[in-house]
């Protein structure tokens, strides 16, 4: 079973995971939950005039007018608000369990349905080599439907 | 009319538990009689719930303040179909619902079967009754929703702004049909693992309630999403919100269920499998009930916190513990001889469509409890939105919507590399133009395109399927296109039927690929008399009126909306103010079209000096997000036909069973 390319792909899509070295103001914001109740991101907040929505994003554009990365960025609001401001679990530590679980499940579940096909289907040709498990057929039926059978070919 | 409801409420509780006892007391005794009155108490539950639920609407239709609930969720300013709506707009009065839901269901149930699957019914009985005994139990005892107050409130406090919208009044019923819904194939699965009577005939017998289950869960979606998005004002209708994926797992476990169970029926494999699924969406819909009522996460639709969730907890804990220690204890009988004549076949195809279903379930239940996962472990308390389900449920999606157009063209038993070829070339010509299309109108983007070309290639399969199978009539039977047509449908509505629903599914992602990955937005502040751009529309502000009544004020904007210097419409975005609730609501205004939505957002107007502030989205394709829906309403309708064909294998399955029970017997 080539195992190790799979691995490598699901690792190479965990490391990539919101590594984005130009973050544009609409996705930093989207990076952020809105903590005015609610439930969406800074970006999302439908609260026109919330006080905690329009301040940060104020923030985020004098960020990305000093220059500052994704990452500094991010962590600036971490230190201040905690990681609870984040949309998304990080990729490192134990919140990488969080990204890697669900590939994995699928992943194992595709394991097992391909190891439980190949044998259904192996078992399926060792029926069919053992040959048709019926009662023979009775010549004069034979006869008759190879009769009937030409009759309607032609 | 109030302690009516209530005496009514009690006495529901009490004949629930003697129809429980007394269905299992017949089933062990071999009598009848107790069998045939634990169904007589499955019509007096109905009757008392009925009486229960009419004496809070006539509270909540009179506005007897005196009722906490009433005073809670009502006003006497409330528009009447609001007053129905707060029936289920607070815990109380939903949890009832709830309940009358189920009862209406299993009293159903019962009248369909009178005559029919005698052996199964007492344990159907037991197990419906013993949900209602649950919800009941909330009802008299832990909620109750006739509770009356010290005092008598002159007003109520009215129902929550957000809620006084009409999808609201269709939403919640919808969702809560899908959910109650999936009781009745649980309770089937049950009485099969019980009796050992683990053919096809509980299968057949609850397919149009599964069917009715998944209907009602699509709809209850839908209509969820298109209150977010006419309410919420934020431009789109999906947040992956807790609540909302608590209403989404039971019906990617159920869409499973409903291709698993065609390879029981064709060739009598995945029999655990199946009543696995059935279980898990069961258990899905407890889970989600406990999530809006617990507390535990934070939502915006969840109820306050109320000291449900451990009783929500317990049960769902006892439904699992029942439902698996019962599969556990037929595993033996429930083994199948699965064979597979090739890896490429439809019954592959289909199991692969559920490891991707259940994946999106998984992924989706893993993102919605991690917060507390992470909160154990670490300490810390940490959020999952959005951009985590759409990177993970993403690309899985997009995998299952191959899936949708592989699954048609390849055949049962064994695909030949022939027929794979014959039969993927013109889907595969309808996606790659599709592709090509939809790029050179501008759609640039990779991951859409990759949606759009897979749309295009399902497409292509379904109505492939549909041109072959009626020139196949036509050649065979001498019959015109139309009654060749019509005649291929009605023979098998389920298969394709089932391809409409494909097609709405199709037209769904198309509407959510092109709303999500080409949105324009703008928030700008004007004033009267100004101009603004946004995408290719030219809006004017022509000025705020003022209105309202004594349930609510308004500021209504004007807007023109020009396209290349000619107005094409006006749209009236509404600011509210519930004087009530003193809580202000956006009235969105939105100009839909087939080719993109205009949606106007009034956030704010500052009288003296006259600015008013406008959120505006440009959100492509997305009226077919809902024409997909009808697409999806219509599709089902056609699976649900009467068929006779399914009639003669159901009474098939039921004559198995009964020489297989009389062999036992001998």
């Amino acid at each position: 079973m080539p195992t190790k390319p799979l691995f490598l792909i699901l690792f190479v899509f965990c490391a990539t995971i919101g590594a984005t070295p130009l973050p544009s103001q609409t996705e930093l914001e989207e990076s952020l939950t809105c903590q005015c109740g609610c439930g969406l991101t800074v970006h999302n907040c439908n609260h026109l005039q919330c006080g905690f929505a329009i301040p940060r994003k104020n923030e985020i554009a004098q960020f990305l007018d000093e220059g500052k990365g994704r990452e500094e960025i991010l962590s600036s609001f971490v230190s201040n608000y905690g990681e609870k401001i984040l949309s998304a679990p990080t990729t490192t530590g134990f919140n990488l369990v969080a990204w890697i679980t669900p590939f994995l499940v699928v992943f194992a579940g595709a394991v097992l349905i391909g190891v439980m096909s190949m044998r259904w289907t192996k078992r399926e040709s060792q029926k069919r080599a053992a040959g048709p498990n019926v009662p023979a057929v009775p010549d004069k039926y034979r006869d008759r439907l190879k009769k009937e059978l030409a009759n309607f070919d032609s | 009319m109030t302690h009516l409801g209530s005496l009514s409420l009690y006495l529901a509780l009490v004949i629930t538990a003697y129809a429980i006892f007394t269905s299992l007391w017949g089933v062990l005794r071999r009598q009848e009689a107790w069998i045939a009155s634990a169904t007589q108490g499955v019509y007096a539950v109905w009757g008392c719930v009925v009486v229960a639920s009419i004496a809070l609407l006539h509270a909540l239709l009179t506005e007897d303040f005196n009722v906490e609930y009433v005073a809670g969720y009502s006003s006497s300013t409330l528009p009447i179909q609001y007053k129905f709506a707060a029936f289920w707009g607070g815990q109380k009065g939903s949890l009832l619902f709830w309940t009358l839901i189920l009862v209406c269901f299993t009293a159903i149930v019962h009248f369909q079967n009178r005559d029919k699957n005698r052996e199964l019914m007492p344990y159907v009985t037991a197990t419906l009754m013993t949900i209602s005994f649950f919800f009941l139990g909330m009802l008299c005892f832990i909620t109750p929703p006739f509770e009356r107050l010290a005092f008598t409130p002159a007003e109520g406090s009215d129902l929550n702004p957000l809620l006084q919208n009409y999808w609201m009044t269709i939403h919640p019923p919808a969702l809560y049909l899908g959910f109650i819904s999936a009781a009745i194939p649980f309770a089937f699965a049950i009485a099969a693992l019980a009796t050992g009577k683990l053919g096809d005939v509980w299968i057949r017998t609850t397919r149009r309630w599964a069917l009715t289950s998944w209907f009602f869960l699509s709809m209850g979606n839908l209509l969820g999403a298109r209150w977010a998005y006419e309410v919420l004002g934020w431009g789109g209708y999906w947040a992956w919100d807790p609540v909302e994926n608590a209403a989404i797992m039971p019906w990617f476990t159920a869409t499973a269920y409903l291709h698993s169970v065609m390879i029981q029926e064709k060739k009598n494999m995945l029999k655990v499998w199946n009543m696995v699924l059935v279980i898990l969406t069961f258990a899905l819909t407890i889970f989600g009930t406990f999530l809006t009522r617990s507390g535990v996460i934070s939502s915006v639709h969840s109820f306050t916190q109320s000291g449900l969730g451990p009783y929500f907890m317990a049960f769902l804990l006892l439904t699992l513990i029942v439902s698996l220690g019962l599969l556990f204890y037929r595993l033996p009988d429930l083994k199948s001889e699965n064979e597979l004549d090739s890896i490429v076949s439809r019954e592959s195809a289909f199991l692969l469509n559920n490891l991707v279903l259940i994946g999106l379930a998984f992924a989706t239940f893993w993102g919605t409890i991690f917060p507390i996962l992470s909160e154990w472990v670490r300490g810390i308390k940490i959020t999952v939105g959005p951009p985590f389900f759409n990177q993970v449920n993403g690309p899985l999606g997009v995998l299952l919507l191959f899936l949708t157009g592989v699954g048609p063209i390849i055949a049962w038993r064994r695909a030949s590399l022939k027929s794979l070829r014959r039969n993927f070339i013109v889907p595969l010509s309808c996606g790659l133009l599709a592709g090509v299309l939809f790029f050179v109108f501008g759609y640039r983007d990779y991951y859409a395109v990759t949606v759009f070309s897979l749309a295009g290639f399902v497409l292509g399969t379904i109505f492939s399927e549909f041109y072959r199978g009626t020139r196949a009539r036509q050649a065979m039977l001498h019959e015109t296109p139309p009654q060749a047509f019509s005649k291929l449908v009605g023979k098998n509505p389920r298969r394709y039927g089932g391809y409409v629903v494909h097609i709405g599914v199709v037209l769904i992602c198309i509407g959510v690929a092109g709303s999500s990955f080409f949105k324009i937005e703008k928030q700008i502040t004007v004033e009267k008399g100004q101009t603004f751009e946004v995408g290719r529309y030219s809006l004017e502000y022509t000025g705020i009126t003022d209105t309202g009544d004594d349930h609510y004020t308004a500021q209504i904007a004007r807007i023109n909306v020009f396209v290349d210097g000619e107005q094409i419409d006006t749209v009236f975005p509404e600011k509210r103010f519930y004087i009530k609730q003193e809580q202000p609501t956006t009235e969105v205004s939105i100009r839909p079209t087939l080719l993109e939505d205009l949606y106007v957002v009034l956030g704010s107007y500052d009288v003296p000096s006259g600015l008013a502030t406008f959120q505006v989205f440009v959100n492509p394709l997305l009226s077919w997000i809902w024409i997909g829906g009808i697409v999806l309403i219509f599709g089902t309708c056609i699976t649900m036909a009467p068929n006779p064909a399914e009639r003669y294998e159901l009474a098939l399955a039921r004559s198995s069973q009964m020489i297989d029970g009389e062999s036992v017997a001998d």
